[in-house]
């Protein structure tokens, strides 16, 4: 493990309207190797945005954002290379509808990492065997639960074999008896080892799983520490009746 | 009755068996086929480019003005092109298109049937362009999303996830343009050219007896609709199968 962070993020902006409206208003943050960093925070907050402009799918307004010390936010940086070493897990799954559960996963390492079939599914049978759906390989999206097509997402996700997952309000959209199951499969990722930026309202999740917790409020980071600090001594007031309202 | 019966048989007698008329309507119809053939292929290789550029330009365009600006300055160009094009084709009636191809622009032409293909062809186009455009832009941007984090650029995004998908969502709506245009070229006897609908009248201005030949061309119309509806039903079927 270095002592440079994985992800270094400085002074990052997102401006809409010219400057009226501040998604982000001056954001930095550094996520280590095997760190879980958990966002929490009003909606609104600019924590989603955040994580989004990570791999740029959001485009940020000013600001650095350095990728193994490369900074992706020049025009000159390949994102879609970058793009592969961060898999991403949406709030509505985005798995691919006319594709089984096996091409789902298989067809990016296939045609991005220059997998053969066999090694691509190899893999693909691996992981979901470690999420206990090795059962689904070949049914269709449409015929998954919401809990089952979100395990799907993360193994999709980390097929590509990244360095930091970032997960977009990972269980919102779920029924509350599948959240459980997919935040299972998350803390046996955080366990592993595995670097994870997580945007979620479930505050279990993040006093339990969290190295570190950022509090997010109107673009700007108000707070950020241990889960311990953050849920038990929390120092702001506006964290405290956000806090007030959620537990 | 025997005397009624008579008579339909000398109708068709006179339509399609004396001085061998009957070969004016196949002469006709192998017209039709090929027009509106080679006329959807255009339509479709057209229209798919005109629908890729518009989509380009309003999903990627932001991004590339950053990466590419001098590529985004040649997108900006293409969609303005392909703007106009889409205004004046679908703004103008088909028989003056077609009026205009043959008796101004390829006036020198002697090969009319091709006249007509590039006249139908281009005028499918935008339609076909419009058709491409919105079952792009029905996918849940979602699915854009998905595939650029797993670090496809845009154009393999659009071919391995975005196009299978839209091609399943525009196929019932394509397939309605293709009968339209099938049925579209009976306007080419404007222009002299025997098409079935030509070669119908032709055969009513000789033998002065319009039922037969009319509904003949009627009934042909009425079948090729129906084998082409039921051969690209079949198609959509096959691709819903993968889903359930």
């Amino acid at each position: 493990m270095s002592d440079k962070a994985l992800i270094h993020v400085e002074d990052l902006q997102k401006y809409y309207k010219g400057g009226a409206i501040k998604a982000l208003d001056g954001i930095s943050l550094d996520i280590n190797q095997g760190e879980v960093v958990v966002i929490i925070g009003p909606s609104g907050s600019g924590k989603s945005t955040l994580l989004r402009s990570l791999n740029l799918l959001e485009i940020p307004t000013g600001g650095h954002i350095l990728v193994d010390e490369v900074d992706i936010m020049d025009p000159k940086t390949d994102i879609n290379r970058h793009r592969q070493k961060m898999g991403m897990v949406f709030q509505h799954f985005n798995l691919f509808p006319n594709m089984t559960v096996l091409k789902n996963m298989t067809i990016a390492p296939m045609k991005l990492l220059n997998k053969s079939k066999e090694e691509a599914e190899k893999k693909a049978m691996e992981l979901l065997r470690t999420v206990g759906l090795e059962d689904r390989a070949n049914a269709y999206p449409s015929q998954l639960s919401g809990g089952q097509k979100q395990r799907i997402a993360i193994v999709r996700a980390l097929c590509m074999e990244p360095e930091i997952l970032l997960f977009d309000e990972p269980t919102s959209a779920l029924d509350p008896e599948m959240v459980g199951e997919v935040l299972d499969v998350m803390k046996n990722l955080a366990k592993e080892g595995m670097t994870m930026a997580v945007v979620t309202h479930e505050m279990g999740f993040a006093r339990e799983v969290a190295s570190r917790v950022i509090f997010m409020d109107a673009g700007v980071i108000v707070e950020e520490n241990t889960p311990q600090e953050i849920f038990e001594h929390p120092q702001s007031e506006r964290l405290q009746s956000f806090l007030a309202k959620v537990l | 009755m025997s005397n009624w019966w008579q008579e339909l048989k000398d109708t068709f007698v006179l339509n399609f068996i004396t001085d061998d008329r009957w070969k004016l309507i196949v002469g006709g119809l192998g017209n039709t086929i090929m027009i509106a053939f080679f006329a959807v292929i255009i339509g479709v290789v057209l229209g798919a480019l005109i629908a890729v550029v518009r989509s380009t330009y309003d999903k990627n365009g932001e991004d590339m003005k950053r990466r590419n600006p001098v590529g985004f300055y040649i997108l900006s160009v293409l969609n303005v092109i392909c703007k106009v094009y889409l205004t004046v084709i679908r703004g103008t009636p088909m028989v003056v298109q077609l009026m205009i191809m043959y008796f101004i622009i390829f006036a020198t032409s002697t090969n009319d049937i091709m006249v007509a293909v590039l006249a139908f062809g281009i005028n499918s186009g935008a339609y076909v362009a419009e058709i491409v455009r919105g079952g792009i832009m029905s996918i849940d941007p979602g699915q854009f999303e998905a595939g650029r984090s797993l670090g496809f650029n845009y154009v393999q995004t659009m071919i391995y996830i975005i196009i299978p998908q839209v091609f399943k969502v525009i196929l019932p709506t394509l397939c309605n343009e293709f009968i339209v245009l099938l049925k579209e070229t009976s306007v080419a006897g404007y222009v002299g050219i025997r098409d079935l609908t030509k070669a119908g009248d032709i055969i009513r201005g000789n033998t002065y007896s319009p039922f037969m030949p009319l509904i003949a061309v009627a009934l042909i119309y009425l079948v090729l609709v129906m084998v082409l509806s039921s051969l690209l039903g079949k198609l959509e079927r096959r691709l819903r199968q993968d889903e359930r």
